[in-house]
């Protein structure tokens, strides 16, 4: 079964046009609200504004939220470890793109 | 739909104990999350470890996937045996949602699974879903439209769940970067009741392209020089994803100089910037007029290449 719609869908680029709020990231990730004010106060998303109700997120945090999950749900690893996983995954692949433009595979 | 065999995706016996499950999980999606392991492959096998961790780590589960998995080998053609969950209650609870399964999960541990009488009734909206697509370089400095391929759970009239193909036209934006994300608003799951559908989210990559390399927005591409191009300078046509430029090589450029080509690199506000990086090719001295050559280079220079070399 297959069906297909007409006209291509449109859509918009997270990182450049979008900030998420508390809410549309959390349905983006399935994390709950608790988790992200966790990550928010261990330094692993870095909104913009103050308060929770006011946070807006870049897109860069949708892929570290969705990763934050993972490490939590299935490694148990707690929000110390998740941040020190994410800066550690961070710094891999900054020396993975520097090796890229180098020219290495 | 095929038997999946999610003992054999560990590598464990069917006696193995939660402990054991539990550590091999952990050890094999540290080892194949895709954003550990650059391999193709990697998000692949990542997936199917999901899948039947969330089988095996729930005891429940567990069971009633032992109690009918005895008969049936990996890769089987399979249907659920009618009622083959009775007895046992996980049906829908949602506990994994976020994976991305399989036909086979789906039909056995799906939240679509629900029975219609389990099913239950209200308004929700729909979850989000996320799915990865590859375009080509040149897209991002163009703009294409993409036929992308979902899987979605669907429930015919006797409640049997299978994964219907869902074709989807997506019109890629000029100027997207690898691990950007496009968001489809309500392209994601359906809602339930009259609640509003769930939205897409598609991570974008680049194909890896046998002539350009890419960090962010700036795009590299290697320029191979003979000798005496890099000695005197010269004007080289040189390909980018956005159409061939005229380059101007300076004289005395060395290997690993780089020229740059502002604003040649991805489009958008800035634009990225489009590196050559001078390569120095030697042709090889194979006929007498090309060694005599060789010769007079040699003659004509005082130039030892080992100077800085003591000993």
């Amino acid at each position: 079964m297959s069906t297909k719609d007409s006209q291509p869908a449109q859509g918009t680029i997270v990182e450049e046009e979008l900030h998420l709020t508390l809410l549309e990231l959390c349905q983006a990730t399935r994390a709950s609200q608790e988790y992200v004010v966790t990550w928010v106060y261990e330094g692993v998303l870095e909104p913009l504004g103050q308060a929770p109700e006011d946070w807006r997120f870049t897109g860069e945090s949708l892929r570290r939220a969705r990763l934050a999950c993972w490490l939590t749900r299935d490694l148990e690893i707690n929000p110390p470890g998740v941040a020190m996983a994410l800066d550690l995954l961070d710094e891999i692949a900054t020396l993975q793109a520097r090796l890229q433009r180098l020219g290495e595979p | 739909m095929k038997f999946k065999d999610y003992y054999e995706t560990f590598g464990l016996p069917r006696g193995a104990t939660q402990d054991e499950i539990k550590r091999t999980y952990r050890k094999l999606a540290r080892k194949y999350h895709p954003d550990v392991n650059k391999d193709a492959d990697a998000e692949a096998r990542f997936k199917e470890l999901g899948e039947a961790y969330a089988v095996l780590k729930d005891p429940e589960k567990r069971a009633a996937y032992d109690q009918m998995g005895n008969q049936w080998k990996a890769g089987q053609d399979f249907q659920p045996p009618p009622d083959w969950d009775a007895g046992f209650e996980f049906r829908g609870d949602g506990a994994d949602d976020g994976i991305d399964a399989s036909e086979f999960f789906e039909a056995l541990f799906g939240r679509h699974a629900n029975r219609a009488g389990h099913r239950s009734s209200g308004h929700a909206r729909g979850e989000d879903h996320h799915a990865k697509v590859l375009i080509d370089l040149e897209d991002a400095y163009r703009g294409a439209e993409r036929s992308i391929s979902l899987r979605v759970p669907v429930v015919d009239a006797q409640g049997h769940v299978t994964l219907a193909e869902r074709r989807l036209d997506v019109s890629i934006p000029k100027g997207v970067r690898a691990g950007q994300h496009l968001r489809l608003a309500g392209q994601g799951e359906p809602g339930r009741g009259n609640g509003p559908a769930g939205d897409l989210y598609l991570e974008i990559g680049f194909n890896p392209h046998p002539q350009f390399r890419v960090d962010g927005r700036d795009v590299f591409i290697d320029l191979p020089l003979a000798p005496w191009e890099a000695a005197l300078g010269c004007s080289v046509s040189l390909p980018t994803p956005g159409g061939s430029v005229q380059l101007t090589i300076p004289a005395g450029s060395a290997a690993g100089r780089r020229l740059r080509l502002r604003g040649k690199g991805i489009p958008g506000n800035p634009p990225g910037d489009l590196y050559a990086v001078a390569t120095l090719s030697l042709p090889p001295a194979t006929s007498d007029s090309e060694k005599a050559a060789y010769r007079t280079l040699a003659d004509a220079f005082d130039f030892n290449p080992r100077a800085h070399m003591k000993g």
